[in-house]
């Protein structure tokens, strides 16, 4: 034994003396918990769990991700480290996706209605006899007409299935969502500089400005662009303003929340651009170079936009307007962002364009720190292809809505009520319109119960949604865990492949969606003489991937889909650093996206039988494949002409402003006193409709009370926790008000993902009150502890429709609503609404459409247009 | 977290006969049918046969005219609607143990069936509709299976055998069937509508308590659907709230002091 006899002086010296001998010595330990993930162990026996990458699909982010088994059985999810645009990050919706492939409540076998619909009596039966069923009634509806085989889709990623399904069939009735996600936000860009979508470089940015967008919590990429945005504002001290009707956790966040009118965030976005050209703070070189219009123009055109006029509009104050277009201006790099906020309104179209006009004007386009263009891969299709449909659909390209190309789904039932198309056989493919879609079940189960517009109704989902309730048969689809996809999305500015693969075979008899498609294709055509079976001709849906990615150039090289297999997505582009959490390279530098694609210079190759017109657009095959600008010849942007249109001639010719305006909402204009503005939105840990089931983020919110503003609270005299009634004119809703500072005063705002009608025994709070409907649980005694009482109010179906003529959105945060206290005989979670006036609605939306009849009103400006006959309607683009 | 409930395994006093064996076999067979699917036209007419009606009113299992008195198909075809209704659909009872003990399909007990009847030399084939191993029809067919093995093991004198699968059934007993078949039987009696599954689910009640005494297995039923008896039905020879001794100041103050 030692004698080690020793002072604390002495001991201190000696510690201070050998610091450096200590610092030298070899370290062969490392805490586990400083690595970002990519591992992980078994609490109790510390084996290694299997780590199998996949993209996420709880919401649509497609967040790189992995999930880890053990024995057979998915333990945890985290993010993927390898993953260039989420970085082995993953949010609480993402952590919970285990819970979709182990609830109680998912529907494991096809199910056949033997009761009315929507009684909720069902008897199960086997694949073969409900792909028979089907069959049979495919059968008859093409001896009809193929378009009245119908498909409404939500949030398909299934690589283009569906449309191969489809097209199978010959039936071009195809829905999607889209009208009531973004649609005029697309359409807002589309036509002007080609993308649907920006990709705003937030982690070089100085300057953000934000428009209704709540990208920290639940936006758009919510998972990458708020690791950027913090980049940005932490390590680029990046000034963040928001302009949002509500106190979001984004705008909680920012160095400023502008609390703005419902609708008008067009209105400001038009007079911050007429400061910056009244103040002379445009890029003019930008301008002159890469869009259609002059200088000179547009600052003509914005004359009309003052501050004091949008102060008017918006209650944005004039002097703020002046001071954030000067900071915005002269402060480079600088980028806008908006998703729904400006987008979802009669206007939103006009509002989208009139917010990216700012970074077009400021020369902020491709540039680092920026407004960017999506950077995305694409995938080939396996051969062959079958053929577009022969006969364009009614619906699916509604003539009154000609710039509308990604559809107005959210008007389809009051279209098939009037009898525009005759519907035989309905399929849905995990879209619960029953649910998410203005009207709600008092439009589209009302449309659904109705067997003379919908004779046999097909539901391919993995949950007994509001939707598969009225089905008359459900095929049973495999939540994301179980099934093969391909994604790619622009989520961030490096593009990337990534691939969804099954950790565990499906439960029960779930098929995924192409397996399912392609046995209802099989029995329809079992011996291919319908020409349609060679169309669905793979093993698996591994078969499938395979003919997906095993030919993509570089992918190719790297291994195709077993290089996907084993990294969930492809390239690498490098390492993630555990102390900056950002991808670095082999030098240990973050790794830079490339930027200014439009600068993109055409090889000789390119050029090579190519001409150049007037403007500059260099043609070929009768196509703009660059533009010429002083004297080189480059990419450009993929518009008709290969430049930013600030002015879309499309537009006008329906009698639309084809410059960048501003269209106040009319029934806003003359709202009362005691008359507010519902809006919607959603939060962190839920998405729309699909996660009230699960657990870990039901426990987490589960109620949806009413906002209110204190000022409005006091005049009302309403204060947390009263039962309040909300009625708009197609009908009233009951529920409990919060009354706070952190919103508009003229605004009432209710989030989405709560009050399920269906969805299980959760999201329902089923377990409570129904004797079937208990856990046992007693393993995970977390399962008894269901302590809420509440599941929240849903608002969709006192909201009508409103289609934006030009973009075809759904203007849901339009709703004229009066907030007032609960009657004697109000109960909370009473929900009425009636058909009808969802009906009224419909019609008087339709007025606003170019052929409607106050479309001309709407667009004065627009007097010498020769009105809706002096327009041929065009074949539907669709993107 | 098996282990935090209370089991105990005692030895059972007489081995059975082949006969008995092979007629615990047949209950076992004979309640697995109800669940492993929908019930057949076969199963159904045997069942409703004269002399298993008598025997199973002799028992006290009394099936209403909903079971008795309608056609074989139409009886058939609302049972499977029932069971549709009851296991199939969403907010229903699924009789699987993963989704009784933890709320989730797929979890420990399906794994820890699969591998025990793996070591038991049994694998699920599939049969009309995919099942999960821990669905509450296999694990029944498991033990029926074992136990007419154990009844041709005491034919042949194969003594070793006869008492390794009597320890494989108590044990399955021990750690899966008695640990939720009991709770889940009561709570299937309150949710049926039609007194077919009523009374399946009173008898697959009555037999697993038969069986576990036959067994000489004591081990808690902790699915949550067993029924919890309000304080006032139940009769005690003592005050249920009174405390256990006087020696506290609680009890003193409270109830007044009992020794």
């Amino acid at each position: 034994m030692l004698n080690f006899k020793i002072t604390r002086r002495a001991f201190l010296q000696a510690s201070a003396a050998t610091t450096a001998a200590a610092a030298a010595s070899p370290k062969l330990l490392r805490a586990m918990e400083t690595e970002l993930g990519g591992k992980d162990f078994n609490p109790v026996g510390y084996s290694e769990r299997k780590a199998i990458p996949i993209t996420c699909h709880v919401c649509n982010i497609q967040d790189g991700a992995l999930a880890y088994v053990e024995n057979g059985r998915i333990v945890k999810l985290e993010g993927n480290p390898e993953h260039v645009s989420t970085r082995g990050r993953l949010c609480a919706k993402g952590n919970s996706g285990m819970w979709y492939s182990y609830d109680p409540d998912r529907i494991l076998y096809p199910l056949k209605r033997v009761g009315a619909r929507g009684e909720g009596k069902w008897k199960r039966i086997t694949w073969d006899e409900a792909l028979t069923e089907i069959a049979q009634k495919l059968d008859a509806a093409l001896k009809q007409d193929p378009n009245s085989i119908m498909l409404k889709y939500g949030r398909n990623r299934s690589g283009g299935v569906v449309d191969r399904f489809m097209n199978t069939l010959g039936s071009a009735t195809v829905m999607n969502h889209t009208s009531v996600c973004e649609s005029s936000k697309k359409v807002g860009m589309e036509p002007t500089w080609g993308p649907d979508i920006e990709t705003p470089d937030f982690a070089n940015a100085k300057y953000i400005l934000n428009f209704g967008s709540n990208i920290m919590e639940a936006a758009y990429f919510h998972n990458p662009y708020s690791q950027r945005l913090a980049d940005g504002m932490a390590d680029n001290k990046a000034k963040l303003v928001t302009f949002d009707v509500r106190l979001s956790n984004t705008a909680g966040r920012s160095d400023e929340w502008i609390p703005v009118f419902p609708g008008t965030d067009g209105a400001v976005a038009l007079a911050l651009g007429h400061v910056i050209l009244r103040d002379d703070l445009q890029d003019s070189d930008f301008i002159e170079t890469w869009t259609n219009v002059t200088v000179a123009e547009l600052k003509e055109h914005y004359q009309q936009f003052t501050p004091e006029w949008a102060e008017k509009l918006s209650g944005v104050p004039a002097a703020t307007i002046e001071r954030i277009a000067r900071e915005f201006a002269t402060t480079k790099p600088a980028t806008t962002y908006t998703y729904r906020g400006p987008a979802k309104h009669l206007y939103g179209s006009y509002n989208e364009k009139a917010t990216m006009m700012l970074p077009i004007m400021t020369g902020n386009i491709e540039v680092r720190g920026g407004y960017c263009m999506p950077r995305g891969m694409g995938w080939p299709q396996p051969q062959p292809e079958p053929p577009k449909p022969a006969k364009p659909s009614w619906i699916a390209d509604h003539p009154d809505y000609p710039l509308a190309h990604h559809k107005v789904s959210h008007l389809t039932p009051f279209w098939i009520a009037e009898g525009k198309q005759k519907i035989n056989v309905y399929f849905s493919y995990q879209d619960n319109a029953v649910y998410t879609n203005p009207g709600s079940d008092a439009v589209w189960g009302k449309l659904y119960r109705d067997e003379k517009l919908i004779p046999f109704y097909v539901c391919m989902t993995p949950f007994m949604g509001e939707e598969a309730t009225l089905a008359d048969i459900i095929l049973p689809d495999c939540p994301y865990l179980e099934r093969w996809e391909p994604e790619s999305m622009p989520n961030s500015l490096w593009p990337w492949l990534g691939i969804r693969q099954p950790v565990i075979k499906s439960l029960g008899e779930s098929r995924e969606n192409r397996i399912m498609m392609r046995d209802i294709i099989h029995k329809l055509d079992p011996d291919g003489k319908r020409g349609m079976k060679k169309y669905w001709d793979f093993k698996d849906g591994e078969d499938y991937m395979r003919h997906h990615f095993d030919n993509v150039p570089g992918l190719k090289e790297a291994g195709g889909l077993n290089f996907l297999k084993k990294h969930g997505v492809w390239p690498i582009y490098g390492k993630l650093d555990p102390a900056t959490g950002k991808i670095v390279d082999k030098t240990g530098r973050e790794i830079q996206p490339e930027y200014g694609l439009h600068k993109k210079e055409l090889s000789a190759a390119d050029m090579t039988g190519a001409v150049v017109e007037k403007n500059g657009a260099i043609m070929k095959n009768g196509k703009a494949v660059g533009v010429q600008r002083k004297g080189k010849n480059y990419a450009g942007f993929p518009t008709h002409d290969r430049i930013i249109n600030v002015r879309v001639d499309e537009w006008a010719e329906y009698g639309f402003n084809p410059m960048p305006t501003f269209k106040q909402i009319p029934w806003h204009r003359t709202m009362r006193d005691d008359e507010m503005i519902l809006t919607t939105y959603k939060i962190n840990v839920h998405k729309q409709s699909r996660t009230s089931a699960v657990k870990w983020l039901a426990e987490i919110m589960h109620s949806n009370p009413v906002w209110l503003n204190t000022e409005t609270g006091k005049k009302l005299g309403i204060k947390t926790g009263d039962l309040v009634r909300v009625e708009s004119a197609v009908g009233y809703l009951v529920t409990k008000a919060y009354v706070f500072e952190g919103i508009h005063p003229k605004v009432a705002a209710i989030s989405t993902a709560f009050g399920h009608w269906a969805y299980g025994r959760l999201a329902q709070l089923k377990l409570k009150t129904e004797k079937g409907g208990a856990w046992g649980a007693q393993d995970d005694p977390d399962l008894n502890n269901v302590w809420w009482e509440d599941k929240g109010v849903h608002p969709n179906q006192i909201i009508p429709v409103v289609a934006d003529p030009i973009g075809g959105s759904q203007g849901w945060y339009d709703t004229v609503v009066k907030v007032t206290k609960a009657g004697p005989n109000d109960k909370y979670g009473d929900v009425k609404a009636s058909w009808e006036k969802h009906v009224e609605a419909f019609k008087e939306t339709m007025r606003y459409a170019y052929t409607g009849d106050l479309h001309r009103k709407m667009h004065p400006e627009m007097a010498s247009w020769g009105g809706p006959g002096s327009v041929k309607h065009k074949e539907g683009g669709g993107h | 977290m098996q282990n935090q409930n209370a089991v105990l395994i005692e030895p059972m006093e007489d081995s059975l006969s082949p006969l008995e064996l092979r007629a615990r076999a047949g209950y076992y067979q004979l309640l697995a049918g109800a669940f492993a699917e929908e019930p057949g036209c076969d199963y159904l007419a045997a069942l409703r046969a004269p002399e298993a009606m008598a025997a199973l009113v002799d028992l006290g299992f009394q099936f209403d005219a909903d079971f008795t008195g309608v056609p074989l198909d139409e009886l058939q075809d609302t049972l499977a609607c029932e069971y549709a209704t009851l296991f199939t659909t969403s907010g229903g009872c699924p009789p699987v143990e993963s989704s009784r003990l933890t709320g989730r399909f797929q979890q420990e007990p399906f794994h820890d069936v699969k591998a025990i009847y793996q070591h038991c030399g049994f694998a699920l084939q599939p049969g009309k509709f995919a099942v999960f191993e821990d669905q509450l029809g296999v694990e029944l067919s498991f033990v029926a299976a074992l136990l007419e093995n154990q009844a041709a093991a005491l034919e042949s004198g194969d003594m070793a055998t006869v008492k390794r699968l009597e320890k494989e059934v108590k044990r399955f007993w021990a750690t899966h069937l008695g640990r939720w078949v009991r709770g889940y039987a009561t709570l299937l009696a309150r949710a049926t509508e039609h007194s077919f599954y009523r009374e399946i689910a009173r008898l697959l009640r009555d037999f697993a308590e038969a069986e576990l005494a036959l067994l000489k297995v004591r081990v808690d039923d902790v699915d949550g659907g067993r029924e919890v008896v309000p304080k006032s039905e139940i009769e005690v020879l003592f005050n249920p709230d009174e405390p256990v001794c006087g020696g506290c100041e609680h009890g003193k103050t409270q109830n007044g002091a009992y020794a």
